[in-house]
C-alpha cells in the first residue's frame, strides 16, 4: 500500500468520526435535545480535562488499572499455562476439554454475584470476574496455536538433539505466540469491558462508580467522562499490545 | 473399545458439568457459610422458579428481549461486514469508529440510553444490539476478505452482477466464519441481557437474580445463576447443532466459541 493510499484510508476513517460529533453538536446546538439529557461535545471534553487533573478522578482511574492489569495478568498467565499443557498431554486434554467447553459459553457475570458473596466486595471479587471472562479466549487461542505447530519443526528440533522436555518451550510456545497475541488482545478488551461493568454493580470506587454515581444524581456530563476515559483507555492498552507484539514477532512474516 | 471412547467424548461435557457441580457440592460442605449454599440445594430451588408463573413470565420476556436484538443485529451486521470485507473504501469508513466503540462496555451505555428512551424494553434492545452487532461485522468482514479472487472473477466472468456475486460467492465462502460471529454474539447478547436488566430493574432474568442477591436470598441467587446458566449452554449447544448442518463442507476451525463479555 502506498502513501497516498494509506492518506484515503485514514481520511476516510476520520469522516464517520467527525461527522458523529458534528451531529452530536448539532443535536444539542440546534436544541433538539436538553443539555440535561444530551451535553454538547464541548463540555462534555472540557469536563474530561478537568476532571483529569483531580485527584479523585486520578484515583478512579487507578483503582480499574490495578484491577485490570491484576486479573488480565492473571488470565494470561493461567490461560498460557493451562492451554499449551492441553495441547501438549492427551490426558489433561481429556480433562480440560469438556469443563471448558462447559464453563466458556457460560454468562460470568450471572456468576458475579456468588463471587460477591464468597470473595467480598473489594478488589478480589472484580479481578476474579475479569479472570473469568478474559481467560478463555486467551486459553483457546494458546490451545489451537499450540496444535497446530509443524510436526516438521518438532522433527527437526529432536533431529538437532533437542531433549523432549525443552521442545515445548523452545518450538511449540514460540510458533504460537501470534496466536496467543491474538488472543490477549481479545482478552484485554474483555477486561477492559468486565471490569468496568463489575464496578458498575457494586463498588465504591473505580470508573463505573463514577457512572453509576453520575446516573443516580441525573449528571448527564459526568455519566459521559467514565465512559470516554474507558474507550480511551482501552485503545491506549492496545496500542501499547501492539507494539509488544510488533517487538516479539519481529523476524516473523506479516501476520 | 471404540465405540466406548465415542460415548465417553459425547458424554464428557455432561460429566464436566456433573464434576463441576460435585466440586460445589464439595466446597460449599466444606465453607459452611449461610452466603453460600450447596449444589443440591440451589438446584431444588431451580422448580421453584420456574414455577413461579410471575418469574417465569420475566424469563420468557428476556428471552424474547434478547432474540429480537440479536436477529435484528445479525440482519444489520451481515450485509455490512461483507460490504467492508469486498470493498476497501467501506472498510476504512467504518472501521475506526468500530475501533474506537470497541472497548466501550455496551451494557454500561445503559443509563444514558434509559435517559432518552426510557427503561422500557427499546432501551433493552438497543443495548443489546449494539453489543452483538460488533462481532458479527467483525467476522463478517474477515470472512468477506479471506474470499478468492478467482472465484469472483469466474463469476464475473459468467455474467454474474456486483449484488449477485455477493449473495452467491462472497456469502456462502465467508459462511463458516460469519456463524462463528454469530456464536460469539448470543453469547454476548445472553450477558448483555443479563447486565442491561440488571442495570434497569425493571423485569427480566437479570432483575431477579439481583434483587435476590440485594435481599439476601442466597438460595435464589444460585438457582438463577444455574437456570442462565444452562441457557447459555443451551443456546450455544444448540446453535452449534444449526450450524454443523449448515456449513457441513467446512472444517470448524474452534469448536468453541471465543467468547466476548
Amino acid at each position: 500500500m502506498n502513501a497516498r493510499a494509506l492518506t484515503t484510508d485514514v481520511l476516510l476513517g476520520i469522516v464517520p468520526i467527525a461527522l458523529a460529533i458534528a451531529v452530536w453538536q448539532a443535536i444539542s446546538s440546534f436544541g433538539y435535545a436538553p443539555v440535561t439529557l444530551l451535553p454538547p461535545p464541548g463540555l462534555v471534553f472540557r469536563r474530561l480535562a478537568e476532571q483529569l487533573l483531580t485527584g479523585s478522578f486520578q484515583h478512579a482511574v487507578a483503582a480499574t488499572l490495578l484491577r485490570l492489569f491484576v486479573g488480565f495478568s492473571i488470565a494470561v498467565i493461567l490461560g498460557v499455562a493451562v492451554g499449551l499443557a492441553a495441547a501438549v498431554s492427551p490426558a489433561i486434554n481429556a480433562v480440560v476439554r469438556p469443563i471448558v467447553r462447559v464453563l466458556a459459553p457460560l454468562p460470568k457475570v450471572a456468576l458475579y454475584p456468588a463471587m460477591l458473596l464468597l470473595v467480598g466486595f473489594g478488589h478480589e471479587s472484580k479481578i476474579t470476574l475479569v479472570v473469568a471472562d478474559a481467560l478463555f479466549p486467551i486459553l483457546l487461542s494458546t490451545y489451537y496455536g499450540a496444535s497446530m505447530v509443524e510436526q516438521k519443526l518438532i522433527w527437526s528440533a529432536m533431529a538437532a538433539g533437542t531433549p523432549r522436555h525443552q521442545i515445548w518451550f523452545k518450538v511449540v510456545l514460540p510458533a504460537a505466540v501470534p496466536s496467543i497475541l491474538t488472543g490477549c488482545r481479545i482478552g484485554l478488551v474483555i477486561s477492559c469491558i468486565v471490569v468496568f461493568l463489575a464496578e458498575m454493580i457494586t463498588s465504591t470506587e473505580g470508573l463505573g462508580h463514577l457512572l453509576v454515581t453520575a446516573a443516580r444524581t441525573f449528571q448527564a456530563v459526568d455519566m459521559f467522562v467514565p465512559l470516554i476515559t474507558i474507550s480511551l483507555l482501552g485503545l491506549i492498552l492496545n496500542g501499547l499490545l501492539q507494539a509488544v507484539r510488533s517487538w516479539l514477532l519481529r523476524g516473523f512474516p506479516e501476520v | 473399545m471404540i465405540a466406548g471412547r465415542a460415548l465417553l467424548s459425547r458424554f464428557a461435557p455432561l460429566l464436566a458439568c456433573l464434576g463441576l457441580l460435585a466440586i460445589w457440592q464439595a466446597a460449599a460442605l466444606i465453607l459452611q457459610t449461610d452466603s453460600f449454599p450447596t449444589a443440591l440445594e440451589a438446584i431444588r430451588a431451580v422448580p421453584s422458579i420456574l414455577g413461579d408463573k410471575e418469574s417465569l413470565i420475566n424469563i420468557l420476556a428476556s428471552l424474547r428481549r434478547m432474540a429480537i436484538g440479536f436477529s435484528v443485529a445479525v440482519a444489520v451486521s451481515i450485509p455490512l461486514g461483507l460490504m467492508m470485507g469486498r470493498n476497501r473504501y467501506v472498510a476504512s469508513f467504518f472501521n475506526p469508529l468500530l475501533m474506537i466503540t470497541y472497548p466501550v462496555p455496551k451494557a454500561a451505555l445503559m443509563p444514558i440510553i434509559m435517559l432518552w428512551l426510557g427503561v422500557g424494553d427499546l432501551a433493552k434492545l438497543l443495548v443489546i444490539f449494539l453489543g452483538v452487532s460488533l462481532p458479527v461485522i467483525y467476522h463478517s468482514f474477515q470472512g468477506a476478505r479471506a474470499v478468492e479472487e478467482k472465484m469472483l472473477w469466474s463469476g464475473a466472468a459468467m455474467g454474474l452482477s456486483a449484488a449477485q456475486r455477493m449473495i452467491r460467492i462472497v456469502l456462502p465462502a465467508a459462511l463458516p466464519e460469519i456463524l462463528t460471529g454469530c456464536r460469539t454474539g448470543l453469547v454476548l447478547a445472553l450477558i448483555t441481557m443479563v447486565t442491561s436488566e440488571m442495570i434497569a430493574r425493571q423485569s427480566g432474568a437479570g432483575n431477579i437474580l439481583f434483587n435476590a442477591l440485594d435481599m439476601g436470598q442466597y438460595e435464589t441467587v444460585y438457582a438463577m445463576i444455574i437456570v442462565i446458566g444452562a441457557m447459555g449452554i443451551g443456546l450455544d449447544a444448540a446453535f452449534e447443532k444449526l450450524r454443523s448442518r449448515l456449513v457441513k463442507w467446512s472444517e470448524p476451525g474452534f469448536d468453541i466459541p471465543l467468547s466476548f463479555a
